[in-house]
């Protein structure tokens, strides 16, 4: 007795119309240097108490958050950004 | 030891405020005075900004920062580190080494200049203050 194979049915895949981000903002424009002095761009990776945001809340790849790791270190010296709040 | 050659550096100055205010040509010529003592070929040099600081620094809360971009033998900076450490006019200091910056990234607008250029009343959000919305969308709760 010969088996009829089903037709194969993919999972429809929940979708929800947003796509995700497969690159950090940084290798998306292919920024190379985090400038320190870039306050805007760095104010968006802390907190309200002045912390550095993790990779996985901020989507920062590791070579791009070990730059902006630099680049908030280098503000904080100078005074442009708050070691803490 | 072979000798490593020229290198183009950026500097950026933090002065008081008052001083650079009162003073602001000697300000300048203090500076290129410090950059002299490196043999420094001062390629440009200009106010960048000035605001208040993130946390009082020799207990002033505001600050005036100056950029300036040289071009210096590597072995020289040492001296200009030492001189600026001895200046009681600066502050801070931070140099960098900036091989791949063209004219173009110095020739930049500052943000003073950013600042003037905008209309009055539409100036953009003091550093040291959080944007009214969130800037980094929340993650995903991992259940």
């Amino acid at each position: 007795m010969a088996f009829k194979k089903k037709p194969v049915q993919r999972k429809k895949r929940f979708t929800t119309g947003i796509r995700e981000q497969s690159q950090c903002r940084f290798c998306r424009e292919k920024i190379d240097y985090i400038d320190y002095k870039d306050i805007p761009t760095l104010q968006k990776l802390l907190t309200n108490r002045g912390k550095i945001f993790s990779r996985k809340r901020s989507g920062n790849c590791a070579s791009c958050q070990r730059k902006v790791k630099f680049a908030i270190k280098r503000a904080r010296f100078m005074g442009l950004l708050p070691y803490s709040l | 030891m072979g000798t490593i050659g020229k290198r183009v550096y950026e500097a950026l100055f933090l002065v008081d405020t008052a001083i650079a205010a009162a003073d602001w040509d000697g300000t300048i010529k203090l500076i290129e005075t410090v950059l002299s003592r490196g043999d420094a070929e001062i390629l440009s040099i200009r106010k960048w900004d000035e605001r208040k600081l993130a946390y009082d620094i020799d207990g002033k809360g505001r600050g005036t920062y100056i950029l300036a971009y040289f071009r210096m033998e590597t072995q020289k900076v040492t001296v200009v580190e030492r001189a600026i450490r001895l200046s009681e006019k600066i502050m801070r200091v931070m140099i960098l080494r900036t091989d791949r910056m063209t004219q173009a990234d110095m020739d930049k607008p500052t943000p003073i200049v950013l600042a003037e250029m905008q209309p009055a009343g539409t100036e953009g959000v003091p550093a040291g203050i959080a944007p009214s919305e969130p800037a980094v969308p929340a993650a995903p709760s991992p259940n």
